[in-house]
């Protein structure tokens, strides 16, 4: 706009010789064949007629009076404080010979009419356009040159009814032009509004670029500060989109909807840099929990300006256009210092947050652009006028405005990172604690473990001592039991019968008068009765000892069957028979099963007995017990006693040997073997004790 | 003259009875000796003596073995003769079959030949190897048989279950069977009370044993057992204790 004013000055300056020169008024302009206008200013051809409120017909407003009033004009915007609707009369004579075919510009107007009247005539509309007029494609713009035809000699008068509904005014300046200065003008023109509609374009393709951006955040991070910048772009490319609805001779998107731009306007303002810029801030920012007091500003500022904003579009409805300036103007001004305010509060938290030192840069920059372009607007068109022209996007604001924007998508980029980093650093956290969890349990589990251990060797501890006194008990069970064995064993292995047939027998050498033998007899027998006695109250003698004893006894056996039996015992001459100890009356009942058994063999005149002791191992000693008798298997087929009758001399060896065993944890091994089993020609029993020594 | 056989595995015992039977026994003569079962019964049959000197044990049997195999064909008295009674005894008692225990002495030899000549001359009753020999059989001491010689000369042969009672009477032992059955036996109430100390029966007295199947009832207070056939007797309060540990530990 600013450069159609500049244009429009330089033109007034070129042109203004006349404007300057001739100032008289003219009833009527009178065009000579040589009339070849090129910016002829025409304002001291035209009366005006003010019609204000009123709406008239061409016929009742060419019927009224017109007057000069040159203070209509202007040649940059202007803030009329109310609605101008004003008739321009021009009347035109062709002196001529040839009919003038010229166009009258005076700028772009909301609404604007042009009729054309012959002397007599009524006034015939020729053209019907304006801003919130016309919404016709690029073309439209060719509309606000009307045609000024003017037949050969003939006189015509033109209306030019300008109705500005909007306080604020474009330059009114009525100008003639010939049709090749209007199409040199108008080149002019569209090359000036060609430079200001790419840097709009320029605009909006990054502002769609930063919406593209923002969105695709959006999806990416959820988050309602993105949701709040999205919006706020798109109301800036709506806005900036409709400002090329201003620039003449540009083409433009929504010229359908000529209204839209002024609907679009301060609300979209109030919209952006308000409203969405509030939501921005407080989300981006999060206020509510670092300044709950400016959210609380900010929220309420943001409410009313929402308010305000259905006011204006409430008001540009009714057709008051003016309303909406002012009320953009207050909001600005009064706004002004608060906002100074807010940006000096986060300034000095800046230090701590910098997410808002890119909130404060992006709006400081916008505000100081405002400013700026407000007071560069002060100058040229005075105060009021440059109220009006706050909205106006001027180069400035527009980069305040790109700032702004480029400032906020580097603080959401930088959130976003915050927001990264945050979470990284939440995992790391959640990581460390898990790590932490990990060794805590683990140092559980080791305590647990521990725990197990000491409970586990305690139980241990316990079940020993629990086996121990078992033991004990067992031990005392055992020896209650040996010693009730060993009794039985007293009476079992030296055979009641072997006793009292060895007195028979001494009985019968008495009688014989045999008592050399007798005595001899009787000797023996005494010393086999006291050891018997006496190994009985042991668990353990010496193999010298059984030795003799064994010797004893089968000689009082040898005695008995008059020298039917022969025995041997031999013994390894490696063993020292003294030291070496076996447990006690062991071995005398299957030494005296051999006797017994090997007298029973008819086939074997003499029984013969063998004892061998050999050392089979370091710690073992073997004892063999071999007789040529029938053998266990035949002797015990012959047995004709029934079973409850039968000898247990045997059985009580065997379970005593088992109860060593279990005592002294010993294992001593009691091996009876049929020798016809092995070599069918042989016969007799061998009997082998395996004997550990401990 | 009585003949006699002598069977014994030792040489020595075989000798010292002839030599004893020699020097105190005229009337008896030695028809011959065996030194096992297998040799005996061969001699027995070949002699058919009236009298046979039995030893207990022997390398291929026992003198039951010898009996088993020669009664009833052979009617002769048998006198075991062994050193060590304790396996046999009941079996050897109950029957009534006499007994010699090792080394001899000369006043049981005497006893035991002077019975055995006034049996062999009164032509006495051979049922006692009878019972010997089922008793040897049986293992169950319930089922065994007892022959019990009476004061007047007969004999009874009566069951052990039978026994309601046994009682001392005078030298003698008067036998209370379950029948009402009473019968005096020669031999005397100490002699029976040791032979059935082992088995179910208790001296609840001096004077009387009872068998424990029978009691019906022990009254403590009052001191008396009372039977299943409704008799009373005396008990002493040390041996109530004594008979209630036995009625409840039978082994």
């Amino acid at each position: 706009m600013k450069r159609i004013i500049l244009m429009l000055l330089l033109y007034c300056y070129t042109a203004g010789s006349f404007a300057n020169v001739d100032h008289t008024p003219v009833d009527t302009l009178i065009a000579d064949t040589a009339f070849a206008p090129a910016n002829l200013d025409l304002r001291p051809f035209i009366y005006v007629l003010t019609a204000d409120q009123q709406h008239l017909t061409p016929e009742q407003a060419a019927a009224m009076p017109f007057t000069r009033q040159e203070n209509i004009f202007h040649n940059n915007p202007k803030n009329n404080g109310r609605v101008n609707n004003c008739w321009l009369r021009l009347t035109i004579k062709n002196q001529s010979n040839k009919s003038l075919s010229c166009h009258l510009f005076s700028g772009w107007h909301d609404y604007m009419y042009w009729y054309s009247q012959s002397p007599g005539d009524k006034p015939r509309q020729l053209m019907q356009t304006g801003l919130m007029l016309d919404d016709g494609g690029v073309e439209r713009w060719a509309h606000y040159a009307f045609a000024v035809q003017v037949p050969a000699g003939g006189i015509r008068t033109f209306y030019l009814h300008v109705v500005n509904k909007s306080y604020n005014e474009g330059p009114l300046m009525p100008a003639l032009f010939s049709t090749e200065a209007y199409s040199a003008f108008r080149d002019y023109q569209l090359n000036g509004f060609r430079k200001e509609a790419v840097v709009i374009q320029v605009l909006l393709g990054m502002l769609l670029v930063f919406f593209s951006i923002s969105v695709i955040n959006y999806i990416q991070l959820p988050d309602k500060s993105y949701i709040y910048f999205a919006v706020y772009i798109l109301g800036l490319i709506l806005f900036f989109a409709l400002r090329l609805e201003d620039k003449p001779y540009q083409l433009s998107f929504f010229h359908r909807w000529p209204m839209l731009k002024y609907y679009w306007d301060i609300p979209g303002l109030l919209f952006c840099f308000y409203l969405m810029y509030l939501l921005f801030g407080n989300a981006f920012l999060n206020l509510t929990e670092r300044y709950p007091f400016m959210e609380r500003a900010f929220t309420w500022v943001a409410a009313i300006v929402g308010g305000l904003i259905i006011l204006c579009l409430y008001f540009i409805r009714i057709g008051q256009y003016q309303m909406p300036t002012i009320i953009y103007s207050y909001v600005y001004f009064v706004t002004l210092v608060p906002l100074l305010a807010v940006f000096v509060a986060l300034a000095r938290r800046s230090r701590h947050h910098p997410l808002v030192r890119f909130f404060l840069y992006g709006s400081v920059c916008l505000y100081l652009a405002c400013l700026g372009s407000f007071l560069m607007h002060v100058r040229p068109l005075g105060l009021l006028s440059a109220l009006g022209e706050l909205a106006a996007p001027t180069i400035l604001l527009i980069g305040g405005v790109l700032l702004q924007a480029m400032f906020f998508l580097a603080g959401l980029s930088y959130r976003n990172k915050l927001v990264h980093l945050e979470r990284t650093r939440t995992q790391e956290l959640l990581i460390k604690q898990l790590n932490k969890n990990k060794e805590l349990q683990r140092k559980l589990n080791e305590q647990l473990e521990e725990l197990v251990k000491e409970q586990t060797t305690e139980i241990l501890r316990k079940k020993q001592e629990l086996e121990e006194q078992r033991k004990k008990q067992l031990e005392t069970e055992y020896d209650k039991k040996l010693t009730e064995i060993e009794l039985k064993a007293i009476r079992a292995q030296i055979n009641p019968h072997f006793i009292f047939n060895c007195l028979n027998s001494i009985q019968l050498f008495v009688m014989q008068r045999d008592y050399e033998y007798a005595q001899k007899y009787l000797s023996d027998f005494s010393y086999l009765i006291r050891k018997t006695l006496d190994f009985s109250r042991r668990n353990f003698i010496s193999l010298a000892d059984e030795i003799t004893y064994l010797n004893t006894y089968l000689g009082l056996e040898k005695m008995r069957f008059e020298n039917r039996m022969e025995y041997e015992i031999v013994v390894d001459p490696v063993i020292a028979t003294a030291e070496l100890e076996i447990p006690a009356m062991l071995l005398q009942p299957y030494v005296e099963n051999a006797v017994k058994h090997g007298m029973t063999n008819p086939q074997q005149p003499t029984g013969k007995l063998s004892i061998y002791f050999n050392q089979v191992a370091s710690d073992m000693l073997e004892c063999v017990i071999a007789d040529n008798g029938i053998g266990i298997a035949r002797s015990k087929s012959l047995r004709m006693l029934p079973k409850h009758h039968q000898s247990s001399g045997m059985e009580i060896s065997q379970n005593r040997a088992e109860l060593l065993n279990k005592m002294y944890n010993t294992e001593i091994h009691i091996e009876i073997i049929d020798r016809s089993s092995e070599d069918e020609s042989s016969s007799g029993t061998i009997v082998k004790i395996l004997i550990p020594q401990l | 003259m009585i003949k006699a056989i002598i069977i014994d595995d030792e040489r020595n015992s075989r000798d010292i009875i002839a030599l004893m039977l020699g020097k105190y026994c005229p009337e008896i003569t030695i028809a011959d000796m065996a030194s096992d079962c297998a040799d005996g019964i061969e001699k027995i049959k070949a002699h058919r003596p009236e009298l046979v000197f039995l030893d207990l044990e022997m390398p291929d049997g026992t003198g039951f073995d010898v009996l088993a195999g020669t009664l009833p064909d052979i009617p002769f008295e048998a006198v075991f003769v062994t050193a060590f009674e304790k396996k046999f005894l009941h079996v050897i008692r109950f029957s009534d079959v006499e007994l010699i225990l090792k080394p001899i002495d000369k006043e049981s030899l005497l006893q035991a030949v002077a019975l055995i000549t006034e049996r062999i001359n009164t032509g006495g009753s051979k049922d006692r190897y009878r019972v010997l020999l089922e008793n040897f059989n049986n293992s169950k001491p319930v089922a065994w048989q007892l022959l019990i010689p009476a004061i007047n000369g007969d004999q009874h042969t009566i069951k052990i279950p039978a026994i309601e009672y046994l009682e001392i009477k005078g030298d003698n032992c008067l036998f209370m069977l379950n029948s009402g059955e009473l019968i005096t036996a020669a031999q005397s109430f100490r002699y029976y009370a040791d032979l059935f100390a082992s088995l179910q029966f208790y001296q609840i007295n001096n004077n009387q044993m009872i068998q424990l199947s029978n009691i019906s009832r022990l009254d403590g207070p009052s001191g008396k057992v009372l039977l299943k056939s409704g008799t009373t007797l005396d008990i002493s309060e040390k041996r109530q204790r004594d008979l209630l540990h036995k009625m409840t530990h039978p082994h």
